[in-house]
């Protein structure tokens, strides 16, 4: 048990809430009674402090706050009565407001045109930070304070909190996009676990004949973005430069991207994939047809349910490798943010602080399913993932974690490119025929355009 | 001063005096029966124009601030841009595939909710048993909340659980799901904007078809027998008795479905969201997308103003018609 106090250097340091162990043969009388007094206080202190007693001036105020309906109903049961909790222990009248993840920027925008709206609000998917920072407040005293506790933060955890440097925005947790395949379909054409995306296609190349093709979305949906970005970083495309400020996709790897994609639709897809949203591809491993596909745990548990023979045979593993050997797991960002017009801003602070003190809980409600931030809490066994033989393997995750935009931030140019669906869009274009060169000039066209009207 | 002759009672001949200044000319204006006409109409017209100019006026007039600005949703500092995100919808290409796609959404919607709504309205003319029961139950498509019958027809429309799939490959008109002729209604460019327009159909073919039902119910017996007694047929009596005499009702009809259809952003987004590859693409999508989502107000508005050199002419179209008809 540790946490921080302040130093003599305005910094903060570790300590031991224990009584510090004093030798008596050199200590006097009154110097043993300071010593043992102030350890005495010390713990007292420590004490109240590790159990987190929220602040006097918040109690009595209330505190709305936004949220999405998780894709993990028990998760959202969990998180109300947990936010219910925290309300009565410090006296905070506590509201929990959840809509669509969909519908969460329109809700912000017209939040932001009032002047008026939830205490603390939460991006997800979509992170609005590089857009909203202007109006949020600078919540760098709670990332420092956490990054200590528990070890630093995540390097991707910066593209989803800061901007310029200066946390906007907290990190809660990012869903992780695995690959989930069927070990007895590969085991029937002599292959076992996947290691690269070229065991992928072989796979379906030779389990698509026999009915069981594979799929990942060419739609405009949430997972089409996360899956093509995974092939992409896998083939060593990068994005934009670190800075985000200019676009890097042009490339030889690009073009080995989408000429890959192409060979994965022809030889293992059926024309099925361009009308697929998020959930289509659950639906597709649970009715025992798809071989593998690519998508969070949500479609593990969901097969678990609903097809448990095929459950027994479903396995999960992080991530496959590029040509390269290049390994980049695209996943979905969850973070807190507080209005400057939020009426209660200490309330949001301190609830924010207490969801990542209780992370493990958190994480457990979840099935697994919210992937910490921060690098202490990946020590394991992690909860559920841990205790899960199958899912243990996601334990790793934080080292292939990215975000769109990689290798830079998820700026608002590239909150762009993603709401307009060009990088689906391109690899549709390719998979229904169009030449890679077409394409490119397209898309690359398209891309440039967005980040000069940011720079612009 | 002025002599009138006196018609109170008084002597003939006895003169009045009234003083005439030019002040009191002045007032005299205000108090003329016309002047009056005019205040009194002006004022009851207040209410409305003072409405029309809030709802309306006022959300135009911003949203033509913001076309020609830099705004974006977190930047409440927005910059004078002129014609600049004009310039930058017009350089995107997936701009003219969402006009095309947009007017053809539109007018095919709008043609084939003619063709059902007058077949429906019609039928639902014949006295039936149970008429006023089937009445109700057609507008059950209109009153649900958009959301929950879109998502059932999404699910109706899934490439794999399909039910109209599963109806079609029993009747063994398609092959089994996997097979080539296995139809990805959601998935396959033309099929994607078909399902999308059918899907708007449906919704709003029943709410034609009363607006229909209305007008026809509005027509006099004695002229239809009357017609029948000259010897017209059905599409005679149809086309040069009934059609003109319930054309405002169709027109105003036309005129709020082309606008309702036009700017439908709901039945897209949440069967497509424009996909795959822009097939689907309408410009509410892509202005919801790229002003909302994305965050760029000034280039969103831009988009959604394109709409109205569309709607404006139809508008005027229909408007002048139906004038010329009053008069």
């Amino acid at each position: 048990m540790s946490f921080q106090v302040s130093d003599n250097e305005g910094g903060t340091r570790m300590t031991d809430p224990r009584p510090a162990h004093v030798d008596p043969r050199t200590v006097g009388r009154r110097g043993f009674l300071k010593v043992a007094g102030a350890g005495v206080a010390s713990t007292s202190l420590l004490t109240m402090l590790d159990a987190r007693q929220a602040p006097a001036q918040i109690k009595g105020t209330s505190l709305r706050m936004l949220k999405w309906s998780h894709y993990v109903p028990a998760y959202d049961v969990w998180f109300d009565d947990f936010a219910k909790k925290w309300g009565e222990k410090t006296g905070v009248k506590v509201r929990v407001d959840h809509i669509p993840h969909l519908e969460l920027p329109a809700r912000y925008a017209a939040e932001f045109a009032a002047g008026a709206g939830h205490d603390l609000i939460y991006f997800v998917g979509q992170i609005l930070t590089g857009q909203y920072y202007r109006n949020l407040i600078d919540l760098s005293d709670v990332a420092d304070n956490l990054g200590k506790k528990y070890g630093g933060w995540l390097e991707s955890s910066k593209s989803a909190g800061q901007v310029g440097g200066t946390w906007f925005a907290i990190p809660d947790f990012f869903i992780s996009i695995p690959v989930l395949y069927r070990k007895d379909l590969f085991a029937s054409v002599g292959m076992g676990e996947p290691k690269t995306w070229d065991d992928l296609r072989n796979a379906a190349r030779q389990l698509k004949p026999k009915g069981h093709p594979t799929g990942m979305q060419f739609s405009h949906c949430n997972d089409a973005n996360h899956n093509w970005r995974a092939l992409m970083y896998c083939f060593g495309v990068k994005e934009t430069d670190p800075s985000g400020q200019n676009i890097a996709l042009d490339g030889k790897e690009m073009r080995e991207s989408l000429r890959f994609a192409k060979a994965l639709y022809d030889e293992g897809m059926t024309p099925e994939v361009f009308s697929w949203d998020d959930a289509s591809d659950n639906r597709f491993l649970a009715s025992g047809v798809g071989s593998w596909i690519h998508d969070a745990i949500s479609a593990f548990h969901s097969t678990r349910i609903t097809n448990p023979k095929v459950f027994a045979d479903t396995f999960c593993i992080p991530e496959v490798a590029g040509p390269a050997g290049l390994k980049w797991n695209v996943g979905e960002p969850n973070v807190w943010a507080i209005w400057k017009f939020s009426k209660n801003i200490p309330a949001a602070k301190e609830f924010i602080q207490h969801i990542a003190d209780n992370q493990k809980e958190a994480m457990e409600a979840s099935l697994g399913y919210n992937m910490p931030f921060l690098k202490e809490q990946y020590k394991k066994p992690m909860p559920y993932l841990g205790k899960d033989a199958k899912l243990s393997t996601l334990q790793d995750q934080e080292k292939i974690n990215a975000f769109f935009g990689h290798p830079g931030p998820m700026t608002p140019a590239a909150q762009e490119v993603l709401t307009t669906f060009i990088i689906p869009d391109m690899f549709t274009r390719v998979a229904r025929g169009a030449d890679i060169e077409d394409t490119m000039k397209w898309g690359v066209g398209e891309i440039r355009r967005i980040y000069a009207k940011h720079k612009g | 001063m002025t002599q009138l002759a006196g018609g109170d009672g008084r002597s003939p001949g006895t003169s009045l005096s009234v003083p005439v200044s030019g002040r009191v000319g002045v007032q005299a204006w205000w108090r003329t029966p016309t002047a009056r006409r005019y205040l009194f109409g002006y004022t009851l017209l207040a209410p409305a124009v003072l409405y029309v100019s809030l709802l309306v006026g006022v959300p135009f007039a911003f949203s033509l601030y913001l076309s020609m600005s830099d705004a974006s949703v977190g930047n409440p500092v927005a910059r004078f841009v002129g014609l600049e995100n004009f310039k930058a919808a017009l350089e995107n290409a997936t701009f003219y595939t969402a006009v095309r796609n947009t007017v053809v959404f539109t007018v095919g919607a709008g043609i084939l909710k003619g063709l059902l709504g007058t077949t429906l309205a019609f039928l639902l003319l014949q006295p039936f048993k149970g008429r006023k029961v089937v009445r109700a139950l057609l507008v059950i498509p209109f009153t649900l909340p958009i959301a929950v019958s879109v998502l059932g027809w999404k699910w109706m429309f899934d490439s794999q659980f399909s039910v109209i799939n599963w109806a079609l490959s029993r009747l063994q008109l398609i092959g089994p799901y996997g097979s080539p002729d296995w139809p990805v209604w959601l998935g396959q460019p033309g099929l994607a904007l078909f399902s999308v327009m059918f899907v708007n159909v449906w919704r709003g073919f029943p709410f034609s078809a009363i607006v229909l039902l209305a007008g026809l119910t509005s027509v006099p017996p004695e002229i239809i027998d009357a017609a029948k007694v000259d010897g017209t047929t059905f599409m005679q009596r149809f086309r040069l008795v009934i059609v003109p005499m319930i054309a405002p009702i169709l027109f105003i009809g036309s005129a709020f479905d082309t606008v309702f259809t036009l700017s439908d952003l709901s039945i897209v987004y949440l069967l497509t969201n424009g996909g795959p590859d822009a097939a689907t693409e309408i410009l509410p999508t892509l202005a919801y997308n790229t002003g909302i989502r994305a965050g760029a107000l000034g280039r969103g508005a831009a988009i959604s103003l394109f709409l109205f050199p569309l709607l404006l002419p139809a508008m005027i179209l229909l408007l002048r018609t139906l004038r010329r008809r009053q008069y």
